[in-house]
């Protein structure tokens, strides 16, 4: 115990450098991620094959590769693409990198939040969508005021499930070099010879995040149940 | 007589192989109570479901105002005209009842949200629902929702109401309260198409009851030629069984 409170005095400013990076990542995976993951949504729904079948490969191919390869694709393909990121550094950090991880999680998020959505907007009855074109609503209107509210209501548990796991799967980028939580651990470990204490510790803050992200959750959850049958 | 409001032309319909509706011919005039009735799976639904362009027609055509359906390119127009009330209610459970009111007659058709809102209250009162205006559909029983139900349909002003087995849904005690309501729309001079199975109430509101089975319209007159001295032996095994 007393060697954990040392490590964790001794490397404050790396941890909570590394919460701060971790935070930052998940924050712009489960944002973009529900942008895109919702677009994608819409897309394997319309009524455009081209459109429809792009989103079906997409959310397969994702699905079905670990999100380590995809980490190492983006980092890797991109320049190989001919798509540079900056190499810039600010307090310490490489943005270029950080970009790069936030890419890959998008990527992977989105496919999974794509499916959530999906699941979500079919579990609507087939009479709101009616009721609502009845009164001359066009169909835009009819998604955004009456299908997308309740089908949001709905997937707050599952969406909830996917954005601790975001911010779980953010430990991975550790590999590309990125200073998140995960990266931390292992710089401490090397410094200290200290094997276990950073992990403990990282664990626990991962954990601290998941925690409360969880309980904002439930009370969103709980608010909106307030107009539920 | 008065021009037809809606007039039906040999409509057809058919999913895939199975034919629903095989020619039907029909015009609901300004201020009149058509009632609709028939065995189950008849097409009944189908017709007044075509009405407003929730289903397709396979072939034939239907004039809202002279006008062709299939001429039509956006059906919000004639939806905005034809209000219809479902079996299931279908009110919007994220919305309170005086949302759920007043969001089509605001948002879709833009008007000055005072003069909305004094509307709903007095359609409200016209349903005896004024104290639930801030309530989410959730906390009403069936026969409350589906005034609530007609009482969002009214709000858009519309020149007919169509009424899709309206008390289908409902348990036994909760029927009453929404025929009332309806009772007393049809004394106001609504132009009104009503699908139901309550053959008391039709024979009490309906100026013409128009029988269907099997997709073709096999008798049509007043609620007494139909209802209580029905020639055809089809339609007496019909309400025989009704009762």
């Amino acid at each position: 115990m007393s060697s954990l409170i040392q490590v964790l005095a001794k490397y404050r400013s790396l941890l909570l450098n590394g919460t701060e990076i971790t935070l930052i990542i998940s924050v712009i995976t489960i944002v973009f991620g529900m942008i895109f993951g919702s677009l994608m949504a819409l897309m394997k729904m319309c009524r455009i094959p081209p459109l429809r079948w792009f989103a079906d490969v997409y959310v397969a191919f994702i699905r079905g590769t670990p999100v380590l390869v995809q980490i190492f694709l983006i980092f890797y393909g991109l320049p190989i693409m001919g798509i540079h990121i900056p190499a810039i550094v600010v307090g310490g950090n490489d943005i270029s990198r950080i970009v790069s991880g936030s890419i890959a999680l998008v990527i992977n998020s989105t496919a999974y939040i794509c499916e959530i959505v999906r699941a979500g907007i079919q579990s609507i009855d087939r009479g709101q969508r009616e009721a609502a074109q009845a009164l001359g609503m066009s169909d835009t209107r009819v998604l955004w005021a009456i299908i997308l509210p309740q089908a949001m209501r709905n997937i707050i548990p599952a969406l909830g499930n996917e954005f601790i796991t975001v911010i779980k799967t953010s430990s991975q980028v550790s590999v590309i070099g990125i200073a998140e939580l995960m990266y931390t651990a292992n710089t401490i470990r090397g410094i200290s010879f200290k094997p276990i204490e950073p992990l403990v510790i990282v664990a626990l803050i991962y954990f601290l995040i998941t925690f409360v992200v969880s309980l904002i959750l439930s009370a969103v959850e709980r608010r909106m149940r307030r107009s539920v049958r | 007589m008065d021009k037809p409001v809606i007039s039906i032309r040999g409509l057809r319909k058919s999913y895939g192989t199975v034919s629903v509706l095989k020619g039907i011919d029909l015009e609901i005039r300004k201020g009149e109570v058509v009632v609709i009735i028939g065995p189950s799976g008849s097409g009944k639904s189908t017709i007044l479901r075509c009405m407003n362009a929730m289903e397709d027609m396979t072939d034939g055509d239907i004039f809202y105002e002279g006008q062709s359906l299939r001429e039509m390119k956006k059906y919000a127009d004639l939806r905005m005209h034809v209000g219809m009330v479902f079996q299931h209610f279908n009110l919007f459970p994220h919305m309170t009842v005086l949302e759920n009111i007043m969001y089509a007659p605001v948002k879709v058709r833009k008007e000055p949200k005072a003069e909305v809102y004094e509307r709903s209250i007095q359609l409200l009162r016209k349903v005896g629902l004024e104290e639930k205006k801030d309530v989410y559909p959730a906390m009403l029983s069936g026969g409350q929702q589906q005034r609530i139900a007609i009482a969002r349909a009214l709000c858009m002003k519309p020149d007919v109401m169509l009424f899709d087995e309206p008390t289908s849904a409902l348990d036994p005690e909760m029927v009453g309260e929404v025929l009332e309501v309806m009772k007393n729309l049809a004394q106001s001079g609504m132009t009104m198409v009503i699908v139901t199975h309550e053959m008391r109430f039709a024979a009490e509101v309906a100026d013409r009851v128009i029988f269907i089975d099997e997709g073709v319209i096999l008798a049509e007159g007043t609620p007494d030629q139909i209802l209580i001295h029905p020639e055809n032996p089809r339609i007496r095994t019909f309400l025989k069984n009704k009762l």
